[in-house]
C-alpha cells in the first residue's frame, strides 16, 4: 500500500528542463567534435579522440542523471556533510602524488583509467552542504552570528579549496553561486552591502600585487584587445574574429578556421566562439535561449517546491549553471576580462559534464515534488 | 519540513529577472559583434588566415628585327620548403641536400625555420626536379619558375642588359623596357592555420599573372654577329683596351648593331669572360667586385666621351657647305703650319712635306688640318657651334638605354677662343660619345635629318600581335639634301683616294673618314695612348648603313684610324652589304686597279721627306697621321713590308722615330730681335710665349739646356 501511495506521489519530471539539457549536451557533443578535430588530428592522429571521450562522459552523465532523477533529493540533505567533506578531500588529493598536471595547471587527479577534476565535485558538494545549512538556519539567516558568519565560513572553505588550485574563474563562479543561494535564503541586506565592499577590496588585492601581475595584464588586454593582439590580447581578439566571421548564419558546421590553432583548446574555454563562427548569430542565440529556458525552469522549480532545502538546492544548481554560462559567454564576447571557464554541458570535459548532468538529475527529482504547471 | 519563506520567493524572482536581463544584454552584444561589426572582424580574421604567394608573370621576349629571339624566359624549377609540414627534418635535409648537391646543415637550417615558406634553391635542373619529385618529401615543393636566357651568350650584351634573380631588368633594354617586359604578377591566395599550414577548405584563389609584352628591337642579329666578330678580332689583333662598333640605319635611326668589347655574358653577368680575370676576381672584396662589375657593364658606346679627332672634320665641312661658305672645289693652301695664333703653332700632319695648294675635297682626302683650320675660321665660331649643336653634340641622343652622356661642347660662342675654333675644326678640344658621332654621320647620309637613335621598333604580345609600334623620330633638319649629297661624295673620295682607302671595297660605293686622337687622361694628352676611329657610310648613292669603329688604346704598334679602324669597318661593311644584297658595280678604273700591282719599296731608315717621295713616285700613297714630327724624322718601319705585292694606289703606313720626350738643345736668344726669335723658334717647332717689346733680355730655359720639344719657351724683351 505504501508503495502504491509512493507511486501515486511520484509525479512526472519537468520535461522542458530535461529536453533543454539534453539538447545542450547534444549541441556540445557536436561542437566539441568539430572544434577539437584539428588538435585531435595533430596530437593524437585521430580526429575522434575528444568526441569519443565526450560521448562516453555524456553517456555516463545521462545514466547518472536518470539515477539522480529517481533518488529522492532529500537523501542529499541527510548526507550533505559527508558529501562536502568527501569533495574537499578529493580536492586535497591534487596535492598528493595522485594529482596530475595538464597544460601547466594542477587541477586533476589520476584515477588510473581516467582523470577526474575535483573542483566540479567541490562545486556540487558545497551547494548541497550550503543548501542544507541555509535550510536549517532558515529563521536565523539574517542574524550576523547565526547566519552571515557561519555562511561566510562555509563559502570561504569551499572557495578556498578551489582557490588553492589557482583557478580564479571557478572560485568566482562558486562564490557567486553560493552568495546567490545565501541572498535567496534571506541574507541581511546590510551585511550584503558590507560584503560587496569586502569583495571589491578582495578583488583589488587579487589583481594587484606582484605575484598576480598576469591578472592585471588580462584587464589591460580586456580594455583594448587589438592593441595587444599578438600577446595578452590574442585570445580575446581570436574569439572576436571567430564570432565576427560567423556573421548571422555562420560559416557552416565544421567550417571554422579559428579552431585551426588560432584559438588554442577551442573545445574548452572558447567553445562558444566556435559555435558563433560555425553557426552564426542564430546558433549563439539558440544556445543562449536554451540556457535561458533551463534557468527559467530551474527557478520555476525552486519557486514551486514547498521545501526550503529543495528550494535552496534547486536555486544553487540553477545559479551554478547561470553564473558559469554567463561568465563563459561574457568572456568569449570580450564583455569581461579573459578567464578560463567552460560552458556547462557544451564544453569538453568529462567530470564537468557528468557532474552537471547529475545536478540536473537532482533538479529534475526536485521537480517531481513541486507543483508545476507542466505543459 | 521547512518551507521556503515568501521573501525567498521574491528574491528568486528578482534574481531571475536580473539574470534574464544579463542574457538579453549578451544576446545584444553578440548581435553587435556578429552582425554590426561582423564584416570588420571578418576582415581581420581573413587577413590572418590568408597567405598570398606571388605568381610570377612570364617575362616578354626580346626579338631582333627579323624575329630571332635574343632574350627569352625558360622554365626552371625552384625548390621551396614549408617547414610546418615537414615531419622528419633530418631525413628531409639529407635527401634534399643529396639531390641538390647542397650542404646538409644548410638545408636543415632552412627547413626548420619558423616560417611558412622558405626558398631552398632557385633554378634547379630538370633532372634534379624530377628526382626530387619522385622522393615525394612532405613539405618540399617544386615550383615552376622562369629564368632569363640569352641564347647567344655574350652577344649584344650592352644592348640587351640582363635581369636579376627576381627577373627585374637591371641593365640595357631589360632595364629601360622593364615595365613592358615584366607584365603583372599574379597571386595565389590560400588560407592557413595559425602555424601556416594550408587549411583543408576549398577557399584558395588564384589570380593569374598577365604575362609581359615582347619587344622587337632594331638590332639585326646577322649584322650584330658581323660586328661582334669584327670587334673581337680588332680587340685581339690591336691589343686594345676597348673596341666599340655601332651600325645604324641612316634613314630611321635604327641601331642595327652595337657592341663594345670586352663585354660579358648576360646569362652570367657577374663573371668575366676571361679565365684569368675570373681567377683574379675571386680574391676581390665586395666593393672591388662591384666596381669591376659596373666597369664591365658600362656601355662605352653611349656612356663614354672621347675626342673625335679628324672624324669631326665632316661636321666642319658640312657646316661650310650648308652655309655656302665653301664648295668642295674651293682652294686652300697648306704650308704645314698655322702660325698666326698667338702662343701656339698648329701643325698639319704632313707639315714636313706640306700639301701645298688643295681643294677642300683634297683637304678632306688628305685629312689636312690646315685646310680645316682655315675652313673653320671661314665658318666662324657662331656657326661652328650652331652646327656642332645641331648635329646633336653636347646633348643626349635620346637612345632608349640608360646612362647616356651628353659630351662636352663650348657653352657659348663667346667661350670659343681663336685656338679653340682652330682645333675644334679638326675635332680636338671637344668631347663626344660614339653614338653621337655615328648619329651625326647618319644625318649627313640620310639627306640631313638628325634622327633619334632607337633600339625598339615594336611591342608585340605572345601571339605576335602588334601592341604598339614606335615611329622613327626626326629631331631636326640639319642639312639640305644637296649638302648631304656633296658630303657623301667627299667621303667617298676619302675612301677611294684619301686616308680611308683601307675601307675601300671594290665595286661598293663606300664613304668614310679616319680619325686618330691622342687620349686625354686627367686633362693631359697621355703619351702613347691613342684612339683610332673610322666612320663610314655605304652605299653612298643609297645609304643603308652608317658605321663607326673605335679602337681604344691599341698597343700592338699601329694606331692610325686609317690603318687599324678602316679595315675593321671594311670587313663589317663588306659582309653587311653582301647580306643586304647590295650588288657590286665595278668601274673601269677599279677593274684596272684590281689588276695593276706594284711591289712596295723599302723606305726604312730614310728621312720622311725622301721616303715619301719614293712612294708617291711609283703610285703608292703613304700616311703617318702624326702631329709632332721633325723634318729630320727617320722612317723606322713600314706596313706593308718591302717587296709585298699591293694594288696600285694602296697606302703604306710609315712609323717614325718619334719618341715621347724627344729633346733639343735650347738655342741662344738673348739680344736678338723679336722677328729673329720667332723665326728661330718656329724652325724648331717650339711653343713659346713672348713678353714685352725690343730685344730679348731673358730666356727660359737657359741657352744650352737640353729641353723637351713640348716645353713652352718664355722670352722677355726690353726696349733699348
Amino acid at each position: 500500500m505504501a508503495k502504491k501511495k509512493a507511486l501515486q506521489r511520484k509525479k512526472a519530471v519537468d520535461f522542458t528542463l530535461l529536453m533543454s539539457t539534453l539538447i545542450l549536451v547534444f549541441v556540445g557533443i557536436i561542437m566539441v567534435f568539430s572544434a577539437s578535430w584539428p588538435e585531435a588530428m595533430q596530437d593524437f592522429g585521430n580526429g575522434y579522440h575528444f568526441l569519443k571521450k565526450q560521448v562516453i562522459a555524456a553517456s555516463i552523465g545521462l545514466g547518472s542523471l536518470l539515477i539522480c532523477m529517481n533518488i529522492d533529493y532529500k537523501i542529499w540533505k541527510k548526507y550533505s556533510l559527508l558529501i562536502f567533506i568527501l569533495s574537499l578531500i578529493l580536492g586535497a588529493l591534487i596535492f598528493t602524488p595522485l594529482g596530475r598536471e595538464i597544460k601547466g595547471a594542477r587541477r586533476w587527479i589520476d584515477l588510473g583509467i581516467t582523470t577526474f577534476m575535483p573542483s566540479d565535485a567541490i562545486k556540487i558538494g558545497s551547494i548541497i552542504f550550503f543548501a542544507n545549512f541555509l535550510a536549517n538556519k532558515k529563521d536565523k539567516i539574517s542574524s550576523l552570528v547565526h547566519g552571515t558568519l557561519p555562511a561566510l565560513i562555509i563559502i570561504g572553505v569551499a572557495c578556498g579549496a578551489i582557490y588553492v588550485q589557482k583557478d580564479l574563474g571557478t572560485t568566482i563562479t562558486l562564490a557567486a553561486t553560493l552568495m546567490g543561494m545565501f541572498f535567496i535564503s534571506g541574507m541581511n541586506m546590510l551585511h550584503l552591502i558590507f560584503m560587496a565592499a569586502g569583495a571589491v577590496a578582495l578583488g583589488f588585492l587579487a589583481i594587484t600585487g606582484p605575484e598576480n601581475e598576469y591578472r592585471l595584464k588580462r584587464i589591460i588586454a580586456f580594455r583594448d584587445p587589438f592593441a595587444y593582439k599578438l600577446d595578452i590580447g590574442w585570445q580575446a581578439v581570436q574569439s572576436l574574429y571567430a564570432l565576427g566571421s560567423g556573421g548571422l548564419f555562420g560559416l557552416g558546421l565544421g567550417k571554422s578556421r579559428q579552431k585551426f590553432f588560432y584559438i588554442p583548446e577551442s573545445y574548452n574555454d572558447f567553445i562558444f566562439s566556435i559555435i558563433g563562427e560555425e553557426l552564426g548569430f542564430l546558433g549563439t542565440s539558440f544556445v543562449i535561449i536554451l540556457f535561458m529556458v533551463l534557468i527559467w525552469r530551474g527557478i520555476k522549480i525552486a519557486l514551486s517546491i514547498e521545501d526550503a532545502f529543495g528550494c535552496f538546492l534547486a536555486s544553487g544548481i540553477t545559479a551554478l549553471v547561470t553564473i558559469q554560462s554567463l561568465i563563459h559567454i561574457a568572456v568569449v564576447t570580450s564583455s569581461i576580462p579573459t578567464t578560463g571557464i567552460t560552458l556547462p554541458f557544451v564544453s569538453y570535459g568529462g567530470t564537468s559534464l557528468m557532474v552537471y548532468m547529475s545536478a540536473i538529475g537532482i533538479l529534475l527529482n526536485i521537480s517531481r515534488h513541486a507543483n508545476l504547471d507542466r505543459s | 519540513m521547512k518551507k521556503p519563506s515568501y521573501s525567498s520567493k521574491r528574491r528568486l524572482i528578482f534574481v531571475f529577472i536580473i539574470v534574464m536581463l544579463f542574457f538579453v544584454v549578451l544576446i545584444g552584444r553578440l548581435g553587435f559583434l556578429q552582425i554590426v561589426r561582423g564584416e570588420e572582424l571578418k576582415k581581420g580574421a581573413l587577413e590572418q588566415w590568408t597567405k598570398g604567394i606571388t605568381i610570377k608573370s612570364k617575362r616578354g621576349i626580346i626579338y631582333d628585327r627579323n624575329g630571332k629571339k635574343l632574350a627569352l624566359s625558360i622554365s626552371a624549377s625552384t625548390v621551396w620548403a614549408s617547414p610546418p609540414d615537414i615531419k622528419d627534418p633530418e631525413k628531409t635535409a639529407k635527401e634534399v641536400a643529396r639531390v641538390l648537391n647542397l650542404d646538409e646543415e644548410f638545408v636543415y637550417n632552412k627547413i626548420t625555420k619558423r616560417v611558412g615558406t622558405e626558398k631552398i634553391k632557385q633554378w634547379i635542373s630538370n633532372e634534379e626536379a624530377q628526382e626530387l619529385r619522385k622522393l615525394k618529401l612532405p613539405g618540399i615543393e617544386i615550383v615552376d619558375d622562369n629564368k632569363r636566357f640569352y641564347p647567344y651568350g655574350n652577344f649584344a650584351s650592352h644592348v640587351l642588359g640582363f635581369t636579376n634573380i627576381d627577373n627585374d631588368g637591371l641593365e640595357g633594354l631589360e632595364n629601360t623596357y622593364d615595365d613592358y617586359l615584366t607584365g603583372i604578377p599574379g597571386r595565389w591566395i590560400k588560407t592557413t592555420d595559425a602555424d601556416s599550414r594550408q587549411l583543408p577548405f576549398d577557399d584558395e584563389k588564384i589570380y593569374e599573372a598577365s604575362d609581359g609584352v615582347s619587344i622587337v628591337t632594331t638590332i639585326d642579329e646577322t649584322i650584330q654577329h658581323f660586328v661582334e666578330k669584327a670587334a673581337e678580332e680588332a680587340l685581339i689583333v690591336n691589343k686594345a683596351k676597348n673596341v666599340t662598333i655601332i651600325a645604324m640605319e641612316p634613314h630611321t635611326g635604327d641601331i642595327l648593331a652595337l657592341t663594345n668589347k670586352p663585354d660579358y655574358d648576360p646569362n652570367e653577368p657577374r663573371l668575366p669572360l676571361n679565365e684569368d680575370l675570373k681567377k683574379n676576381w675571386e680574391n676581390l672584396s665586395q666593393d672591388e667586385l662591384l666596381e669591376k662589375w659596373y666597369e664591365m657593364w658600362r656601355n662605352t658606346a653611349i656612356s663614354d666621351v672621347y675626342e673625335p679627332g679628324s672624324t669631326f672634320k665632316v661636321i666642319t665641312a658640312a657646316a661650310a657647305l650648308e652655309e655656302n661658305i665653301a664648295k668642295p672645289d674651293s682652294h686652300y693652301y697648306c704650308d704645314g703650319f698655322i702660325r698666326d695664333i698667338k702662343g701656339v703653332v698648329l701643325r698639319c700632319s704632313r707639315w714636313y712635306n706640306p700639301h701645298g695648294s688643295q681643294t677642300l675635297l683634297e683637304g678632306m682626302n688628305n685629312s689636312c688640318n690646315v685646310v680645316f683650320v682655315n675652313l673653320g675660321r671661314q665658318v666662324g665660331k657662331e656657326l661652328m657651334l650652331k652646327y656642332t649643336k645641331a648635329f646633336g653634340f653636347g646633348e643626349t641622343t635620346g637612345i632608349d638605354l640608360n646612362g647616356e652622356q651628353a659630351g662636352i661642347v663650348p657653352a657659348s660662342a663667346e667661350n670659343i677662343r681663336e685656338v679653340n675654333l682652330a682645333t675644334m675644326s679638326y675635332g680636338h678640344g671637344i668631347a663626344v660619345t660614339p653614338i653621337q658621332l655615328v648619329n651625326a654621320v647618319a644625318t649627313i647620309a640620310n639627306g640631313g635629318n638628325l634622327m633619334e637613335p632607337r633600339l625598339v621598333k615594336e611591342l608585340i604580345d605572345e601571339e605576335g600581335n602588334l601592341i604598339k609600334s614606335f615611329d622613327p623620330v626626326v629631331k631636326r633638319k640639319v642639312l639640305s639634301p644637296s649638302t648631304s649629297e656633296a658630303m657623301l661624295d667627299m667621303l667617298e673620295h676619302v675612301v677611294r683616294d684619301g686616308t680611308g682607302t683601307k675601307a675601300y671595297i671594290p665595286g661598293m660605293r663606300v664613304g668614310g673618314k679616319t680619325g686618330t686622337a691622342q687620349k686625354i687622361i686627367e686633362g693631359k694628352y697621355a703619351p702613347g695612348k691613342y684612339i683610332a676611329s673610322f666612320v663610314a657610310v655605304a652605299p653612298v648613292d643609297d645609304p643603308k648603313i652608317a658605321l663607326l669603329v673605335i679602337i681604344d688604346e691599341p698597343s700592338a704598334g699601329q694606331y692610325y684610324g686609317g690603318t687599324i679602324a678602316a679595315p675593321v669597318a671594311r670587313n663589317v661593311l663588306e659582309e653587311t652589304l653582301n647580306y643586304l644584297e647590295v650588288t657590286p658595280i665595278f668601274t673601269e678604273e677599279e677593274k684596272e686597279m684590281m689588276t695593276e700591282k706594284v711591289l712596295v719599296p723599302d723606305v726604312r731608315n730614310m728621312k720622311i721627306g725622301e721616303g715619301g717621295k719614293v712612294l708617291t713616285d711609283i703610285g703608292l700613297r703613304y700616311t703617318t697621321e702624326y702631329l709632332d714630327l721633325t723634318s729630320e724624322s727617320v722612317i723606322l718601319d713600314q706596313f706593308p713590308l718591302p717587296d709585298t705585292e699591293v694594288q696600285k694606289g694602296s697606302i703604306v703606313d710609315l712609323y717614325l722615330n718619334i719618341k715621347e720626350g724627344e729633346t733639343i738643345i735650347m738655342p741662344y736668344l738673348i739680344g736678338k730681335d723679336k722677328s729673329e726669335v720667332i723665326e728661330i723658334l718656329n724652325d724648331l717647332n717650339l711653343n713659346y710665349e713672348l713678353k714685352g717689346e725690343g730685344k730679348a733680355k731673358a730666356q727660359d730655359p737657359a741657352p744650352g739646356e737640353t729641353i723637351d720639344i713640348n716645353r713652352k719657351i718664355v722670352v722677355e724683351f726690353e726696349g733699348t
